[in-house]
């Protein structure tokens, strides 16, 4: 009986593990390779096509190491119970070194707000996404090819297969960079996060740029405002540090910004990015763990031991405990010091004997000897 | 060659199973009196779940200071958050819970699970440094993978939030404790071992 029960408890453990060979609930965003650079999802055995459509486009002209916003929609594809949809923007497709940045593009911002070449995103109920990436294009002028991959689930999905399919090369011409044109810095990458209710501006980084401008909007909204931009540079025609103050944001608000970048007659109008609400920064340290868990280690051994030896039936406990001794070994109580002797006691009959009542002062008794008047006990108002 | 996280996966494992072996065998020499053993069984029963119990608490307390240690290389040094910070808490009170099993078992021997409250207080000892344990290597499993098997267990330990205690606050904490075993150890009165009747 108690073997069955047992081993009952052993399986219905074992089954609360899930059993599928690929990994419906995402692996995060990251930066990965095309098929994850030859994981499971590329294993013609564990994966099928998709049946979804990838495109891609871009907004306006490319400049070399200028800022662009390439958007990939997918429609068409079926999906998990959980509606997760992992897409890739991809420099090649050839298992390694795909990641845009490996072919000179720089991510700025992804489209959920960090700056990985892979995302995953909750598919709404119209089955088609759109997913927008803010690249630096490459500082090499030419044509340059961007892929778009995605992975998803399927439901029912009795074999566990990972469902994958991958766009055509879309080719995007970067012209080369008019002199002088403003844009963002290539070392500047849009933060995805602020620290909730932290108002600290927002920096950034240019190039060629003599103004700057910035609007923000919360999302949602369709009216944007206007921030106000300082720099530290008011000597320098060319100034490429810039403070933007963007109103502190808290709770799960994401705030919109659009930075236009200005250099003379050149204005440089950039995409909209996001930047989302994180918690407040963790304000502990290493050595605040470690002397804090020793702390508590010392006092939980130090506690139980001593419990342990309280409740220790030992032997020499009564050794130990010399009451009785101290108590048998005290002396008779010496007589008190000469003049600090305790006062006789009042109420004996001789005292009160030698007490005269006065006519003159009712309730009082004169004491001849003492000669002090002492309150009569007796005396009830004059009716004694 | 592996990483830190790998190696501390593997000692944190040794721990938790050799921990679970001394819970289980500390709460049956406890409890053996109340189990319908027969009585020429339960002699040899109890002497090798002592045994083993003690083997297994020896063992623990033996990885986990490796476990510590290449969990704090896996994390770089640096606690970043508060499940993490939480990990090194509950992994300190684990330490001192086994510590003390171990040293109970060790100063008063084999006898002490025939002095009920003992033996109640010594298994109680095991089932904490269990649960402070099991709590820190599912933090592990949260911070890894999201996910942990307290999630389907109505047991979970505060951990989402962490009490940080300024440095010298925590350093009072450890002068404390530190003064607190010089006690104990060196001024109180020693135990002995207790013999078995």
């Amino acid at each position: 009986m108690s073997r069955t029960l047992v081993i009952a408890s052993v399986v219905a453990l074992l089954m609360l593990s899930s059993s599928s060979v690929a990994n419906p609930g995402g692996n995060g965003d990251a930066d990965r390779d095309y098929t994850c650079g030859g994981s499971c999802h590329g294993d013609p055995s564990m994966s099928l096509p998709s049946d979804g459509t990838i495109s891609i486009s871009q907004d306006g002209d490319v400049f070399a190491g200028h800022a662009v916003a390439v958007h990939v929609n997918v429609a068409g594809m079926s999906l998990s119970d959980n509606r997760l949809l992992g897409t890739f923007i991809l420099g090649s497709i050839d298992g390694n070194d795909d990641h845009p940045e490996d072919h000179g593009w720089h991510v700025i911002q992804d489209p959920n707000g960090g700056s990985s070449n892979y995302v995953e995103t909750v598919v709404p109920s119209s089955g088609s996404v759109t997913l927008t990436w803010v690249l630096l294009a490459p500082e090499e002028a030419g044509v340059h090819n961007l892929f778009s991959q995605i992975h998803h689930g399927s439901e029912p999905n009795y074999d566990g297969m990972a469902y994958t399919g991958v766009s055509r090369g879309y080719s995007i011409d970067v012209s080369p960079v008019p002199e002088g044109l403003p844009g963002l810095s290539p070392d500047w990458t849009a933060p995805a996060y602020r620290a909730s209710g932290n108002g600290d501006p927002l920096e950034i980084h240019t190039v060629n740029s003599t103004s700057l401008s910035v609007q923000w909007m919360l999302e949602g909204e369709w009216s944007p405002n206007d921030a106000v931009v300082s720099s530290n540079c008011e000597d320098s025609e060319v100034c490429n540090e810039w403070q933007a103050e963007i109103p502190a944001t808290m709770g799960d608000t994401r705030i919109q910004y659009q930075i236009t970048v200005l250099n003379g007659s050149f204005s440089m109008e950039l995409p909209w990015l996001t930047m989302g609400t994180g918690p407040v920064p963790f304000e502990g340290d290493i050595w605040d763990a470690r002397v804090q868990s020793f702390a508590f280690a010392f006092l939980i051994l130090s506690f139980i031991v001593s419990i342990q030896i309280r409740l220790s039936p030992w032997d020499g406990k009564d050794d130990l405990d010399h009451t009785q001794e101290v108590v048998e070994s005290e002396p008779e109580i010496p007589p008190p010091p000469p003049g600090m002797e305790e006062e006789p006691q009042n109420d004996d009959e001789e005292y009160w004997s030698r007490l005269v009542p006065s006519e003159e002062n009712p309730g009082w008794l004169w004491d001849s000897v003492e000669e002090e008047w002492v309150a009569d006990p007796n005396f009830q108002g004059g009716e004694q | 060659m592996f990483g830190a996280d790998t190696f501390h996966t593997a000692m944190a494992e040794i721990v938790v199973g050799t921990m679970v072996l001394a819970t289980v065998c500390a709460v049956g020499c406890a409890s053996i009196r109340y189990i319908p053993v027969p009585a020429d069984k339960r002699e040899s029963l109890m002497v090798t779940m002592d045994k083993a119990s003690m083997a297994g608490a020896s063992m623990a307390l033996l990885f986990m200071p490796i476990a510590i240690m290449s969990g704090n290389f896996a994390a770089e040094n640096t606690v970043g958050n508060d499940l993490l910070y939480n990990k090194f808490v509950y992994s300190g009170l684990a330490l001192g819970f086994w510590a003390a099993f171990v040293v109970g078992r060790v100063r008063m021997g084999p006898g002490l699970w025939e002095v009920r409250p003992l033996g109640i207080l010594q298994s109680s000892t095991a089932v904490m440094a269990f649960l402070m344990t099991t709590m820190a290597s599912s933090i592990g499993g949260k911070l890894v993978r999201g996910e942990s098997l307290f999630d389907v267990l109505p047991i979970w330990f505060p951990s989402d939030s962490a009490v940080v205690l300024p440095i010298w606050a925590s350093a009072a904490l450890l002068v404390v404790g530190m003064a607190a075993l010089f006690v104990v150890f060196r001024m109180s009165p020693r135990t002995e071992r207790i013999q078995l009747e």
